[in-house]
Parts: structure tokens; sequence; C-alpha cells
């Protein structure tokens, strides 16, 4: 289905655009990833509608309009979003494939300074995997961590 | 877009009317319903994902921004016969909602089927 001509309609009717006419698409990638020492390992899995919108392109807007948003909001004195025009304005990004998408969901939804610098420690901060790496059930979650051995080298091959 | 229709005013013959503007404010802006793994969504609309931090501890973001964080959440369980068990919203920021479950007694997280919706105003 060829999407609509998006730019400079509101984000919320290209979602509601989507939910009508896609269907989701469930990804097997996860994001495992650590962000403080004292916490266990956080997992971040795609929404299937969203994926969707990724793989079909001209919906999402690029990721550095999320970035400013978020900058915005740091600010000491925020009060309410002014620039949302960007979200709407903006051109929207092209068809990705599913690990581009993933890509761009990480510096979407994941905190900036776990994906800065994922790999600047004893051991990555981060890891992409599959659905089926991850333990089966759901026992002893909270004391689930990164493996220590696990290394770049071994995240390249 | 085919099937646009574009009014300000919707009127009934005999209850009234009302301005379209209340119609699009108030519908959901975002709802999911999280498996009762609490680490995946079984069906939802305006998030990009969701992230398990844990035992009934989960963080959605949203597809969209809300204008502040000042918006509205209801949250509610599904379990069978299920007693002294809540779910509610730890934090929020205008892209983001914490989202934990458990048992209100011994205020201990617990992964449960949930699900919420969120309204309020988009960026």
């Amino acid at each position: 289905m060829q999407t609509p001509e998006f730019q400079g309609t509101h984000l919320f009717d290209r979602l509601c655009w989507a939910k009508e006419n896609l269907d989701g698409v469930q990804s097997d990638y996860r994001v495992v990833y650590e962000d403080s020492i004292d916490e266990c390992a956080k997992i971040l899995v795609p929404d299937p509608n969203w994926m969707a919108c990724a793989l079909q392109g001209g919906i999402l807007p690029p990721v550095w309009v999320y970035w400013e948003l978020a900058k915005d909001e740091a600010q000491p004195d925020f009060k309410k979003h002014t620039r949302g025009y960007l979200l709407h304005q903006t051109e929207p990004m092209p068809a990705m494939t599913e690990e581009e998408a993933i890509e761009y969901l990480i510096q979407k939804d994941v905190p900036q300074h776990v994906w800065k610098t994922w790999n600047e420690g004893n051991k990555p901060k981060m890891v992409i995997c599959r659905k089926e790496q991850l333990p089966s059930t759901r026992e002893w979650r909270n004391a689930w961590k990164i493996a220590e051995d696990i290394n770049a080298t071994d995240l390249a091959a | 877009m085919a099937g646009k229709i574009v009014a300000d005013t919707l009127e009934h013959s005999t209850a009234g009317s009302i301005a379209t503007n209340y119609v699009v404010n108030g519908s959901a802006k975002a709802w999911g319903h999280l498996n009762a793994g609490h680490d995946a969504f079984e069906d939802s609309f305006g998030f990009s994902s969701v992230t398990d931090n844990g035992t009934g501890d989960a963080t959605s973001t949203f597809s969209n921004a809300f204008s502040n964080d000042d918006y509205a959440i209801a949250a509610g369980l599904k379990e069978n016969s299920a007693t002294n068990r809540s779910c509610h919203c730890n934090a929020s920021s205008t892209t983001t909602i914490q989202m934990v479950s458990g048992l209100t007694a011994s205020s201990s997280k617990q992964d449960y089927d949930s699900s919420y919706i969120v309204m309020g105003d988009l960026a």
C-alpha cells in the first residue's frame, strides 16, 4: 500500500492511518541494556504498530526531532512543548529495514548515555539480541544482567 | 486524504452540538495492553516500544509527544479473582510513562496482565 503524502499532516493522524491500514510487525529483536549498576538489565521491545510504520516509510519523523524535544523538556523552566511542529512538518523517514528501524529505535527510546557509550566499559552495556536468546522464563527477573564475559568482538561476530 | 470531513462543529437534531476539537481532544492519544509477563504489548496504539525494567515494572515510550506531562492516565488489571492489586503510573515525561503493577498489601511488584489509556494534549 502506498503511504499518502504525510509531510505537514499531524503525526497522530498518520498513526491512525497506520493502525487502520497496516498489519503490525512483531520483531524478534530485543535490546538489552544496563543504565545503572544497581539495577537489573532492561529489555526494550519494539511495538508492532510502530515497527510497521518504520518498515512502511513516510510516516515517522526523523529521530533528531525527538532529541530536540528532549532538549527542550530538559530545560529547568520547561512548561510545555512549543516546537511540536517539528514532529508534523519535518519530512518523514523513508522505509527502513528492520535492522535500521532497531537502530532508530535505540536512538529514540534508549537513554543517550547508554547508547552513546555502549562499549566504553569493562563490558558492553547494551546488546541487541533475538527474543529466543533471552531466558525462557521470568524467574529471577530482577537479577538479570548482561553476561560479564561478553565483548564487542563476540557481538561483531 | 480520501474520506476526509472538515468541520468545526457536529450538531444533533435535538441533543445539541459539540465542537469537533472536543472530539479530537477527547480521544485517547495512546493505549496499550501489556501481556501477563508485563514485557510486551498484546495490542496498542501510539507507542514505539515498551521497556521491561524488571518484575512488574515497564516503561512505555510514545510515538508522538505530549504537550506536557500533565496528561491523564487510566490503568487497570485483568486478573481473575484479583484483590489488593494495583497498576499505577510511577513516573512520566512528555514521551514516556513508567507503569508499575503489584500487590497493594505488601507493596511488592508483580507481573500482571495490565492495560492503560492516555489522554491529553499532544505537542
